[in-house]
């Protein structure tokens, strides 16, 4: 041990050498490289990974990849202002994309044939973010404790006969944001905070960061039905086939609100220098084979109808989808977290 | 010292409706949280580290000379690379839970990861060396005459640890606590992993899920404070129980030979004890990386990611030995007002917890610098603001060593300042210099908050890889990059261990 050190003793100088030479590597100019794109991305890599590898593969381009939260995304975006190296941000919420395009973040961008590709009601209403990918908050349940029939609307779920009964996802959740900013656009404050208050009383301490476990909760029995994004039950159902766990189709019929969905989407920053290039990538994401790589992955449905959902799905056009466009959920978000903070939910 | 002005002012200005906010909703929860946490692990941390220390000091058994530094690796394991190789040991179905249900029937179950108990399990097994280190030199180094009056007098072996060799190493043993709690109340890693909110994991949150930075300063004000109060009444306390050893008949204390089945027993307790701070989550590192190699799910990006946290780490700690010589002249020499001042202001850093001190440099910068926003320097600073405390703590050390008679001399003979510095006092502190080069080298290697908030594009660091694909439970993913942090930090660990000794 004492020969080890006394070595390296020896060897300060050129450890010394050897710093400064890091140094003067690892702080490379920010690069504005021609064929570079970087994106902004708050989707987990391994979905959206395949369908940059299919682009870059395509175009001859390089993409770079920055993964974090959306939100804090958008703060990275405002602190960067014109500086900003990102050409394209892509989150999987509409509502950020929304608070994106109302800071001035994103960049009106006519994208060729984009009509016959994604319906308007999942755009901005400048085109400043295109929807890609739909994903419906559903209530899944333990086929083996729950009459599904018991279940009509998502909001059943705050009724007392829950009690210890239900799994929640904890009030960080962009998903139970969302959820609530419909059902209170729907059905009133007044509503939405009863609702929750039972939500509240009736999940006690179950009440879980990620969704995969809320369905992990609800397969195993420990509660009976939970409040999960779509694609987590098919998820769960391919490692576990025989599952005793099923999706509850809610709010139908004339009088119901109809499903909520939500949209992971892109948009193309204000400041980008490579706008040729970015609207490459989206004409590629929002085109079939792009659709297909982006919303297969995961099991979420292809907003461009013309791209059939994964075979396990419910066509999108078999069920209700609540009437409140996307772009509404920016502007609802701010109150509901107060909703959601006043009833403290944590 | 700017940074944490920053904070404050920030927070002082903030809306009170957002003070009142976070008053009603979040504060009295985390500090709930985070200060039971803390005592949680505290009380573990006492028993595990005591209980471990007197056997591998007092008995002799096979192995006995191993285990003693053996209880040191799990310094090695970065929290997070803890918590997430729990994540796997403890889920449904796993292993360790059906070998559980065997002993204890099959409606047991463990406690779930993702919760209080788990975190303060992991977060135990994290820090118990501190104690353990601390308690085991003090146990090596009390006079034990005075447990040898207690035995003569009639007491029995237990009365005795209780009333005299406890109570003798407590300055130690606050010591140990002391170091334990507060990695506790910063431990950004293992709670942002297993979802507990305390303090540090909610500014994190305030600063990811908000669009403002208003609530996150707020409460970093809240847990700088706490910190503050902690760290005075710290230092109240060890000035209050000091002891002296009494010269003259001071005799070391000499291991006792036990029974094979005593023998037995406590290698069977300290074998338990290391496999679940070391031994399991190593394995299962080395097993996924396998696995990984082997599927060839490693890509090139790997090297990248590599590259990326040696450069960055490297940086960091050069630029902050070059910082911390000044300063730690400054507090080995006189002291003076305005010396206290530098260096405490330096030591702030520290007592800030990761994602605070992301955010303080992170306000700083934008209001004075902004074009460094986005850029890789960014990231540098944050690691020396967090680290420099670090090297000031080794250079100080070493600087204090020196006689000023040596560089008197050499000024006597002639020798300019610069002169004087380069050829006498500079190869006097190579060994030091070196320890604190690697020591802030290491601790950049495993810094997750700043690097996951500031990172630029590209620029993803080991650190954040294991995090991000632990967060998805993609162990194999993430195993490669945590078993290079450890294997890094081994090293460290057991130099750190080998001056220990010597400081003996």
């Amino acid at each position: 041990m004492k020969r080890w050190i006394r070595a390296c003793r020896r060897g300060i100088p050129a450890s010394v050498v050897a710093c400064v030479l890091v140094a003067i590597l690892a702080v490379p100019a920010v690069s504005h490289a021609e064929d570079r794109l970087v994106v902004y991305s708050g989707r987990a890599e391994r979905f959206i990974q395949p369908a940059l590898d299919a682009f870059q593969a395509e175009s001859g381009m390089t993409v770079q990849l920055l993964t974090a939260d959306s939100t804090a995304l958008i703060n990275r975006l405002r602190l960067e202002g014109a500086r900003t190296s990102a050409d394209v941000l892509i989150t999987n919420d509409a509502g950020t994309l929304e608070r994106a395009r109302e800071l001035h973040l994103l960049r009106a961008t006519p994208i060729p044939d984009l009509e016959d590709t994604i319906p308007d009601q999942f755009r901005a209403p400048d085109d400043s973010w295109i929807g890609l990918s739909g994903r419906i908050w559903v209530v899944v349940y333990n086929t083996t404790m729950v009459n599904p029939d018991a279940i009509s609307s998502i909001l059943d779920l705050g009724d007392p006969r829950w009690e210890g009964r239900i799994a929640i996802p904890n009030a960080g959740s962009v998903y139970l944001q969302t959820g609530v900013s419909v059902i209170r656009e729907i059905n009133g404050d007044e509503v939405t905070i009863r609702f929750l208050q039972g939500l509240k009383k009736n999940a006690g301490s179950f009440v879980y960061g990620k969704n995969r476990q809320i369905v992990a909760a609800v397969a195993r029995g420990e509660v009976a039905a939970g409040l999960v994004n779509h694609y987590y039950i098919s998820r769960h159902l391919a490692k576990h086939p025989e599952a005793p766990i099923a999706m509850q189709l809610t709010d139908q019929g004339d009088e119901g609100m109809g499903m909520i969905l939500n949209a992971a989407g892109v948009g193309i920053t204000a400041h980008t220098k490579h706008l040729a290039h970015a609207q490459a990538l989206v004409r590629f994401l929002v085109a079939s084979k792009g659709q297909r790589l982006f919303a297969h992955e995961n099991k979420e449905y292809p907003l461009n109808p013309r791209v059939p959902a994964a075979s396990e799905l419910l066509p999108l056009h078999r069920f209700r989808v609540a009437s409140v466009p996307l772009s509404h959920l920016a502007q609802l978000r701010d109150p509901t977290m107060t909703v959601i903070e006043d009833v403290g939910l944590r | 010292m700017l940074p944490l002005v920053y904070v404050t002012v920030a927070a002082v200005t903030t809306d009170l409706a957002v003070w009142r906010r976070l008053w009603t909703t979040r504060i009295p929860e985390l500090l709930l949280n985070t200060l039971a946490l803390s005592t949680g692990v505290a009380v573990i941390d006492l028993l595990l580290g005591v209980s471990l220390a007197w056997i591998v000091t007092r008995y002799r058994f096979p192995g006995s000379r191993t285990w003693e530094w053996v209880f040191i690796l799990p310094l090695s394991i970065p929290s997070y690379v803890l918590a997430y190789t729990y994540t796997h040991l403890l889920k449904r179905g796993s292993t360790l839970e059906l070998l559980w249900q065997s002993v204890a029937g099959p409606e047991a179950t463990l406690v779930s990861p993702f919760s209080f108990a788990g975190a303060m399990l992991v977060l135990a097994l994290n820090t118990f060396p501190f104690v353990y280190l601390l308690a085991r030199s003090a146990f090596k180094n009390v006079n034990v005459s005075f447990e040898e009056a207690a035995l003569t007098t009639g007491a029995s072996r237990m009365t005795t640890f209780f009333r005299v060799s406890l109570p003798l190493i407590r300055p130690s043993l606050i010591a140990g606590l002391f170091l334990a709690t507060l990695y506790v109340a910063s431990d950004f890693g293992a709670v942002s992993l297993l979802r507990v909110q305390t303090f540090t994991y909610a500014v994190y949150q305030q600063m990811t899920g908000r669009f403002d930075n208003d609530a996150a300063a707020c409460l970093s004000l809240v847990l700088v404070i706490c910190a503050c109060i902690f760290l005075f009444g710290e230092r109240r306390f060890r000035r209050q129980s000091r002891f002296y050893q009494t010269t003259g008949r001071y005799r070391h204390p000499v291991p006792r030979p036990c029974t094979p089945l005593a023998a037995l027993l406590m290698t069977g307790y300290l074998l338990i004890v290391f496999m679940a701070a070391f031994g399991l989550p190593g394995a299962l590192l080395v097993q996924w990386t396998t696995e990984a190699l082997v599927a060839g799910t490693l890509s090139s990006a790997f090297v990248g990611y590599v590259w990326n946290s040696v450069s960055l780490s490297g940086l960091t700690a050069t630029a902050a030995i070059v910082c911390s010589i000044p300063l730690a002249y400054v507090a080995s020499g006189r002291r003076t007002w305005a010396s206290t001042v530098c260096v405490q202001g330096a030591y702030t850093g520290y007592v800030l917890p990761g994602p605070v001190a992301a955010l303080a440099v992170l306000v700083v910068v934008l209001q004075l610098i902004p074009q460094l926003y986005g850029t890789r320097l960014i990231l540098l600073l944050a690691y020396l603001v967090h680290f420099l405390p670090v090297a000031v703590q080794g250079m100080e050390a070493t600087l204090q060593q020196i006689t000023p008679n040596l560089e008197e001399a050499a000024r006597s003979l002639g020798a300019r300042p610069v002169r004087n510095f380069v050829s006498v006092t500079l190869p006097l502190v190579r060994g030091g210099l070196l320890s604190a080069w690697i020591l802030v080298f290491v601790q950049c290697m495993k810094e997750l908050p700043a690097s996951l908030l500031l990172r630029p594009p590209g620029a993803d660091t080991l650190a954040v890889r294991i995090w991000l694909e632990a967060s998805e439970e993609l162990y194999q993913l993430a195993a490669p990059p945590a078993l290079l942090i450890v294997v890094m930090t081994i090293p460290v660990v057991l130099l750190l261990m080998y001056h220990d000794r010597h400081a003996l």
